[in-house]
């Protein structure tokens, strides 16, 4: 069994186990923002949860002082999510019955004195926060490794776990791509959201329905390209950075063969049978192709499509395109990674000479 | 005057009434002096709708950041007593921090708080796109919350690095050569080889990004002092200019959002 | 009255243009020097080259003796010895030579390298580089750390980047 959990914790399987599970939860959200469903659904969980914990590998994972923050976002992440869309949903009802959301009903529009309704709930929230703060920090002690030592690096070397979604991306890409771009890209699409998503439906109440694609997009990046990932770099990642199912032994002698190669080696090499040639331009035409026509042609091509048509008259000329180079970027991680794991694939266009790999 | 209480008394003498200016807040007068009259409670409107009351609307996410960020200043003025950010002391005197110093306590709820903050600001931002809160009047408060969030990792990346232990020292590494791969200002980026004109390259590891991070070409002590004092004080002012335009455009743009 | 203005409208607006443009180019000048401050001139750096003793110390395969010291590993092999840089052309982890597989794995994103430096694994863009590694009068090596030969731009013939032993 235990075997079993690791074949299947591999991000290979574990990734697209993961989107099924996101696919069903967006389209049964129905069902899965019901109280019932939570209740079920932790009741369900927990003998699991306590199964795994009971196994010291898993378990010393768990309780390393750098992980247990994450610990409490798992918990918290899945708890708002549901939150969320259980109140989403409760609206939607409400709006497709003709009644207004439960923020807008007149009680809820009523204003009230901010002393003492909502100075006390603050305090009473500043003090479970210091209760809890102070708790923790009498039985936990801040993590504190061995004295800097510029010749020797850990193994794993892991930044603490809100990088650990960047750090995974930087084993896909070439660091100007993950370690700059990428989250230069998620900083500027997340300003660019309120000026992309022009739906004035759901402003300052929750609600699923009318903001499906926004909702789906936001919880997609948000879950499986973030929170996804430090999962895996937090659980799944041993020494040398290779994977480790959640109940294997860190064994630092365990052998991975793991060759990558080139898309302009699959092309040359092994497709034409030919040795590289050796101007740089030449050896990488397909890779440069490929990328230039998927960040300049597939955005002008999808508006031949009917849905992107329909979207470019409702946007936009700016916003459409701004969205769609959000949304090709931000595809590129996932494509990238099932790439890698599929065929070794390393990089699409690789000129080191110009330290330019994509 | 035997008849009335001690309470009464205190609150019948000249320093107390110096300091509270209005009468406790029991009836709407005083309710709206005691929030309006004092410089912290003012941040709050003095009345506001019973949906931006409500924890299962606003979970309290943002309030708790702040908080937090309160936290952390405290305790970090108070470890800036007991440390020197030198590649010979930092480690030494962040052990002392836990062995030598009353109330060892301090780092771990500095760092822990740290922690804390960063899970609240992220739950702070899903619930703020979960009710639709960005869309307009908030775009351009959205955004500056964007720019919070983003100090906020900032400012725990810079942070973790001064104990200079392995994790800082390996952080400092991956993170100044992130920086040297910066397209066209780092000499390790796309776009670098390009610029260079005959013998002379334009740029170089003498004059990136990577160069101006670090303080020098190599992770050493002007790298650890850099990542000290933006720590201390250039991020945190930077944070605290923008806590104060995110509070003040909460308030301008219509205050908590609500269903219009 | 409006005549009697000692500018008129015209000359007003470029009076103000002038004084806008002197104003913006003051806060870049400005803005610029703050940059420049934080260039420093001068800082401490430690020493880029070093003697590694005779070709005879080493023995074939991998030697880590100048590891800790000097980040570089000395590699003896083919018939040739070569000073092998020890920072990950990735993100600029150590990697650990790994003595049972015969490769050098970085413990950071997982970049694996052959004996001779080049990347076959992980998201490592481009071999390890070698330094500058010639004999002395004397007889003995001098690596030297300022000079850099890097595979992929062919610099890997270059006389200086191996000594035959």
């Amino acid at each position: 069994m235990r075997e079993f959990v690791n074949y299947l914790a591999d991000p290979i399987r574990s990734f697209p186990i993961f989107l099924v599970f996101f696919y069903l939860m967006i389209r049964y959200v129905k069902v899965v923002a019901t109280k019932k469903f939570a209740v079920i659904g932790t009741l369900i969980s927990l003998p699991p949860i306590a199964w795994a914990l009971a196994d010291k590998n898993f378990f010393k994972i768990v309780i390393r002082p750098d992980n247990l923050p994450i610990n409490f976002l798992i918990i918290t992440v899945v708890f708002f999510t549901w939150f969320s869309l259980y109140k989403g949903v409760r609206n939607d009802g409400r709006l497709a019955a003709g009644e207004v959301p439960i923020e807008a009903l007149p009680e809820n529009r009523e204003k009230v004195w901010t002393w003492p309704n909502l100075v006390y709930t603050e305090l009473f929230c500043m003090i479970a926060m210091t209760i809890f703060l102070v708790v923790w920090a009498i039985y936990f002690k801040a993590p504190l490794e061995e004295p800097a030592n510029p010749t020797w690096a850990p193994n794993p070397a892991k930044a603490p776990w809100y990088f650990l979604g960047l750090q995974e991306m930087l084993v896909y890409f070439d660091p100007w791509y993950a370690g700059v771009i990428l989250p230069g890209l998620i900083v500027a699409g997340l300003i660019a959201i309120p000026y992309i998503d022009t739906n004035p439906k759901g402003n300052g109440y929750f609600c699923y329905e009318d903001r499906k694609m926004a909702i789906n997009l936001f919880l997609f990046g948000w879950l499986a390209l973030w929170v996804y990932l430090i999962i895996v770099g937090t659980f799944l990642r041993g020494p040398n950075w290779t994977f480790y199912g959640p109940f294997e032994y860190w064994d630092y002698k365990k052998v991975v063969a793991e060759y990558n190669v080139n898309l302009s080696e699959f092309f040359w090499i092994i497709g034409l049978n030919q040795p590289l040639p050796s101007n740089m331009i030449l050896r990488e035409i397909v890779g440069i192709v490929i990328s230039l026509g998927y960040f300049f042609i597939l955005p002008l091509a999808s508006l031949k499509t009917k849905y992107g048509a329909k979207l470019f008259k409702d946007m936009g000329t700016i916003r459409y395109f701004i969205l769609i180079f959000l949304a090709v970027a931000m595809a590129s991680l996932p494509i990238k990674m099932a790439l890698r794991w599929l065929f070794s694939l390393k990089y699409i266009v690789a000129l080191p000479e110009l330290e330019l790999n994509f | 005057m035997a008849d009335k209480g001690l309470a009464q008394k205190v609150r019948d003498t000249q320093v107390w009434k110096s300091i509270f200016r209005h009468g406790p807040p029991d009836n709407a007068r005083n309710r709206a002096a005691v929030v309006a009259g004092n410089v912290f409670l003012h941040l709050h409107p003095i009345k506001l709708k019973k949906s931006g009351v409500e924890l299962g609307y606003t979970w309290c996410m943002g309030g708790l950041t702040f908080f937090i960020f309160l936290a952390l200043a405290v305790t970090g003025v108070l470890l800036m007593f007991y440390y020197r950010p030198t590649a010979e002391y930092a480690f030494n005197d962040i052990v002392a921090m836990r062995e030598h110093v009353p109330l060892g306590i301090m780092r771990e709820i500095h760092r822990w708080g740290a922690h804390a903050m960063v899970i609240t600001v992220w739950l702070h931002m899903f619930r703020v796109f979960m009710t639709g809160s960005y869309k307009p009047p908030r775009e351009f408060n959205w955004g500056v919350g964007v720019i919070l969030l983003v100090l906020t990792m900032l400012l725990s990346f810079t942070g973790y690095l001064l104990p200079w232990d392995q994790l800082a020292i390996w952080a400092i590494a991956v993170g100044a050569n992130m920086a040297k791969a910066t397209p066209l200002v780092g000499h390790g980026g796309p776009g670098a080889a390009f610029a260079v004109i005959g013998d002379f390259v334009m740029v170089s590891d003498k004059n990136d990004v990577r160069y101006q991070l670090l303080g020098g070409r190599f992770v050493g002590e002007p790298a650890l002092l850099r990542f000290y004092i933006l720590h201390c004080v250039f991020i945190p002012l930077v944070v605290g200019t923008l806590i104060a335009v995110h509070f003040w455009r909460v308030r301008k743009d219509g205050g908590i959002s609500a269903p219009l | 009255m409006a005549d009697k203005q000692s500018l008129n409208r015209r000359e007003f607006f470029s009076f103000l243009t002038v004084g806008w443009v002197a104003f913006s180019a003051a806060c870049a000048g400005l803005a610029s020097m703050a940059l420049r401050y934080s260039y420093p001139n001068v800082n401490f750096e430690p020493e880029m080259d070093f003697l590694a003793g005779r070709p005879t110390d080493y023995e074939a395969g991998v030697d880590e003796r100048w590891k800790n010291g000097f980040g570089v590993w000395m590699i003896k092999r083919d018939g040739i010895l070569v000073a092998l840089s020890n920072i990950c052309t990735h993100l600029g982890c150590v990697p650990n030579w790994l003595p049972a597989e015969l490769k050098f794995k970085c413990p950071c994103h997982g970049s694996g390298f052959y004996m001779n430096g080049v990347n076959f694994e992980g998201p490592a863009p481009r071999p390890l580089e070698r330094f500058r590694i010639t004999m002395t009068p004397d007889g003995q090596i001098l690596v030297d750390k300022t000079r850099i030969f890097r595979q992929e731009k062919g610099e890997w013939n270059h006389p200086d980047s191996f000594i035959r032993v």
